[in-house]
């Protein structure tokens, strides 16, 4: 790429020489501020959605499982029949983690390489000038320019597996810390009063259902999506 | 209906960018944003919403068992603010369009301002569902415990948390207005 010669550094060349010289991945010039969003590859906005998919998933359940582990063990010093049967609620965090790691896999699934990535083989495709001057069009139709606009087209399918990824690993960060909490206070009342169990279970599984509804828009705006 | 580039572009000829500034490749960021946005701040407030008077429900259940049913509805109410946020964002999905093939090129087929009418959707539905849910939590919390003392006060706490509900419902209004809007066409 083509630096601005030293001593041209007004904020105006900067932006014209800029306009002329900067072409992004995704086969565009840098005319408005929207190229911020265009100008992050695809295959990279996706891979990220995918971990944050998984990886916040996963620490909203392991949130969830030492505020509930640790009210459990504090509880069972004095009502140690509490132990097995609030396990369950370890458990419901653990399925947290599992819909992020379903998803990931789904999300990941959708990804390709970039070995159909078409190359830009003629010599009037490297220079972004040239390709400025017959914008929209490619010099010489294209036939060998193909690349510069291949990344552009991926853009939609990257947006919504980050924004999939996005969705279900908040999602499930905010249930798992909630089904930790409920289920802390479901040890305590239940180290107290066992009848108490199956009554406070009822508030955890309407909060593990929040993960679930997470999961379903993650599917749901995925599903037209795939970069290969 | 494939919105990633196969083998298909390699053999098409007369290749153009018909992107626009009316509709950019960066316009269904927005759109998706919104519906994320719509689904994880929603699950934010129900959750809160369910955690905080779960809390107060379990510590009002131990000296008053019988009444642990009817302190339920808090959490219900905060469930169905999740669900607000579960609309919304299926909504917005449904609605943002990809990027069709036609003749050898992709023609975009959502505006800009499709993807700014989603956002301010997502985020108002999104929002407003916390505020809903954090109401709801801290209303439910001490309410529960209250009612636990005080049988007569079931029906002032449900009217509170009607209340609190609403503030959700209005942000769910809101935001299907939003999405609601005509968003134009992409030039052909």
């Amino acid at each position: 790429s083509e630096r601005s010669p030293p001593g041209s550094c007004s904020s105006l060349d900067t932006m014209a020489h800029a306009n002329m010289n900067a072409m992004f991945p995704s086969g565009g010039f840098f005319d408005d501020w929207l190229i911020l969003f265009e100008g992050i590859s695809p295959y990279a906005l996706a891979d990220v959605g995918i971990g944050i998919s998984i990886g916040v998933s996963v620490l909203g359940a392991a949130w969830g499982i030492f505020t509930t582990g640790s009210s459990l063990v504090g509880a069972a010093i004095k009502a140690p029949r509490i132990r097995s049967k609030n396990l369950i609620s370890v458990i419901f965090c653990e399925a947290v983690a599992i819909y992020g790691v379903i998803i990931a896999i789904i999300l990941s699934t959708k990804m390709g390489t970039p070995e159909d990535y078409p190359a830009n083989t003629a010599a009037d495709c490297q220079s972004p000038a040239l390709l400025k001057a017959t914008w929209p069009r490619l010099p010489g139709d294209g036939a060998a320019c193909q690349g510069s606009l291949y990344m552009k087209n991926l853009l939609f399918a990257a947006y919504a597996i980050f924004n999939s990824g996005l969705t279900v690993g908040f999602s499930n960060l905010f249930c798992g810390i909630c089904v930790g909490i409920t289920g802390s206070g479901c040890a305590l009342a239940d180290a107290q009063n066992g009848t108490l169990f199956v009554k406070i279970l009822i508030i955890e599984i309407f909060g593990s259902a929040l993960g679930l509804f997470g999961v379903i828009v993650g599917i749901i705006m995925s599903s037209p999506a795939f970069i290969k | 209906a494939k919105s990633g580039m196969g083998a298909d572009f390699i053999m098409s000829a007369s290749i153009v960018d018909v992107y626009s500034l009316s509709c950019p490749a960066s316009a269904p960021f927005f759109g998706y944003f919104g519906a994320a946005a719509a689904m994880f701040l929603a699950n934010l407030g129900a959750a809160y919403g369910t955690a905080k008077s779960g809390v107060g429900i379990s510590g009002m259940g131990v000296s008053r068992p019988d009444l642990v049913m009817k302190a339920l509805i808090p959490v219900v109410m905060a469930g169905v603010v999740g669900i607000y946020g579960l609309i919304i964002a299926v909504i917005i999905s449904t609605k943002i369009k990809a990027p069709s093939m036609d003749n050898g090129t992709m023609r975009p087929q959502y505006t800009l301002f499709a993807g700014a009418s989603h956002l301010a959707a997502g985020l108002a539905g999104g929002f407003s569902g916390l505020a809903a849910g954090m109401a709801i939590g801290v209303v439910g919390d001490i309410g529960t415990r209250a009612l636990g003392q005080q049988p007569k006060l079931f029906v002032g706490m449900i009217l509170i948390l009607i209340f609190a509900e609403a503030l959700g419902l209005y942000g769910l209004i809101v935001a299907l207005i939003f999405s609601a809007s005509p968003t134009g066409t992409c030039a052909e």
